[in-house]
């Protein structure tokens, strides 16, 4: 057991941290990255504001118990929906890892949309790569502590707006804007807004790759979802090497060189920092800036493009390529199960919950006209969005009469009523001691808004 | 007793392999026990606290978050301090 506790690749994870400075880089995917961010955080930051109902249209109402998402209203009972929604999200993540690799991580992943948000505006603020390296090694002079002081409060405003939106998730926005205009805002939503405007200033603006290799589990696990069919970006080491630097317009091939030009474009433009054409590396996030760098520099050279490109292992092995292999088609089949399952149970979701509890005081009490009675406490809940009147009535035993203090049920919209009935029998029609009645409560207005409750009905019992 | 792990990670990776997972199981913990859970019904010691629920939704967040670092802190100590214990080469 002469083993060191500490591996080579162990130490590297551990490095002390260097900062870096992607080059910007333009192309197709440079394009769709861009799009992708806008489209998100425009869904992100647009959503509290739009309005349903004359409420806000998709609001987590934390005090008041209720999730809105437009015309759907969640309520604690609803937690299974939430729990499906995130294995569902789970899936799709392992469906689409299977088939595209880490496009999640390249285009749709919050750090990433986020830290792109935040490198334009520093690109704008503190210019191009080169520009930003000199200024970081350069003499603390006014004109730099200007510079940074500017990038340092846009991200700053950047932020807030960025945890302002995110408590409006829960509290109203324009109840929120009103507090804050009148600076009214309570301790605990200020502290929110604080709290995820600085993690958002801290990851997007300082962490940034940090947060890929040492926070992100999926960046550990996504190899177990990968196989020879999945979309990687790799570099074609056949086609590049030997790599070298030659003349424009030199013939690669009788200076015994490949395609690559040792222009090192690809680095400078990796967001995390590592080195394609070492192959495959967990750190990539395939965010194909290193394609368009490169597919730029082909260009220039008159080479054909795609000396880094997307591909899939067989591909680049020349063996022949399977999209609909057992692995996707499990996935797949599951992520439609689920979708299926989700789909089908909000449809038939009835927004009515009836609870029975059977008074404790009493077994059973004799009414003055010789039947047994049992009294229950009823908890009507109305999870529509709209008042329901509702009709009550009982079954289990014959001849029962159902009595209430007031037969007129109207329960308010989102609201719980309480309610006092009593079930009437008589001793010659009962089963047994302890037998079970329901209870059926059927909306007068809507025919599918109805609900049945078991309860037991006890007597004095035969002998 | 340090060994050479703990030497050689760097407090600021100490400080993230702690204070993250155990933030996504408090986020994960807090959603579930407070959807069983109505903020009213937690009256701690009859002590009559004039609590708003988001107080109450964070002050829970806050204790499951400090629970997660007290299991993560554990799990750090236990991985990291005596691991090289016996398979030293000197």
């Amino acid at each position: 057991m002469q083993e060191k506790t500490l591996t080579p690749e162990t130490q590297g994870l551990y490095a002390a941290h260097r900062k870096i400075y992607p080059r910007e880089v333009s192309g197709r995917f440079a394009r769709l990255r861009v799009l992708s961010v806008v489209v998100l955080l425009g869904i992100y930051y647009l959503t509290p504001l739009l309005r349903w109902d004359g409420r806000q249209a998709v609001l987590f109402d934390l005090p008041a118990r209720k999730f809105y998402i437009f015309g759907l209203t969640l309520w604690p009972q609803d937690f299974i929906y939430l729990a499906a929604l995130l294995i569902l999200a789970g899936m799709s993540l392992f469906f689409f890892t299977a088939l595209f690799g880490r496009v999640w991580c390249g285009y749709a992943c919050p750090q990433t949309v986020w830290t792109e948000a935040y490198l334009w505006m520093e690109r704008k603020i503190e210019g191009n790569r080169s520009q930003r390296m000199k200024l970081d090694k350069g003499p603390s002079t006014a004109a730099r502590i200007r510079t940074k002081a500017l990038k340092h409060t846009v991200w700053i405003l950047f932020s807030l707006w960025t945890g302002f939106t995110f408590v409006a998730y829960f509290t109203p926005m324009d109840e929120l804007a009103d507090k804050l205009l009148t600076i009214s805002l309570g301790p605990w939503e200020s502290f929110w807004i604080l709290f995820y405007s600085f993690a958002t200033y801290g990851n997007a603006g300082f962490m940034r790759e940090q947060v890929c290799l040492y926070m992100c589990p999926y960046a550990r696990f996504q190899s177990a979802m990968f196989d020879a069919n999945t979309l990687i970006v790799a570099y074609h080491p056949e086609r590049g090497e030997p790599r070298g630097s030659r003349r424009r317009g030199a013939d690669p091939r009788q200076a015994g060189l490949g395609d690559c030009i040792d222009c090192s474009i690809c680095v400078q433009v990796c967001p995390t920092g590592i080195d394609i054409r070492e192959g495959l590396q967990y750190e990539c996030i395939a965010c194909s800036a290193c394609i368009d760098a490169c597919d730029e520099v082909m260009d220039k050279m008159s080479y054909p493009r795609g000396l880094i490109r997307y591909t899939t292992e067989n591909s680049t092995l020349g063996k022949p390529q399977r999209l609909l292999r057992p692995r996707v088609m499990i996935y797949a089949a599951i992520l439609l199960l689920l979708c299926g399952f989700l789909a089908s149970s909000l449809l038939l979701r009835v927004p009515l919950e009836l609870d029975v509890i059977r008074d404790r005081n009493a077994l059973y009490r004799d009414t003055p006209d010789g039947l047994i009675e049992n009294v229950y406490t009823l908890k009507i809940l109305n999870m529509d969005e709209k008042s329901h009147r509702y009709r009550l009535t009982a079954s289990g035993i014959d001849d029962l009469k159902l009595v209430l203090d007031n037969p007129d049920i109207e329960v308010a919209a989102g609201t719980v009523r309480q309610l006092i009935a009593r079930i009437q029998a008589d001793e010659l029609k009962l089963e047994s001691r302890s037998q079970s009645v329901s209870f059926h409560l059927q909306a007068v207005d809507s025919n599918n808004l109805q609900t049945v409750e078991e309860a037991r009905f006890v007597g004095p019992g035969r002998n | 007793m340090e060994s050479a792990p703990f030497r050689a990670m760097p407090r600021s990776q100490m400080a993230i392999a702690v204070l993250w997972p155990s933030f996504v199981v408090a986020i994960v913990a807090t959603g579930l026990f407070f959807s069983a859970f109505h903020p009213r019904e937690l009256v701690p010691f009859n002590l009559d606290l004039d609590l708003s629920p988001l107080a109450v939704y964070s002050v829970g967040f806050f204790i499951f978050w400090l629970i997660g670092i007290f299991c993560g802190l554990g799990t750090l100590y236990f991985t990291l301090v005596n691991c090289g214990a016996g398979q030293r080469e000197d």
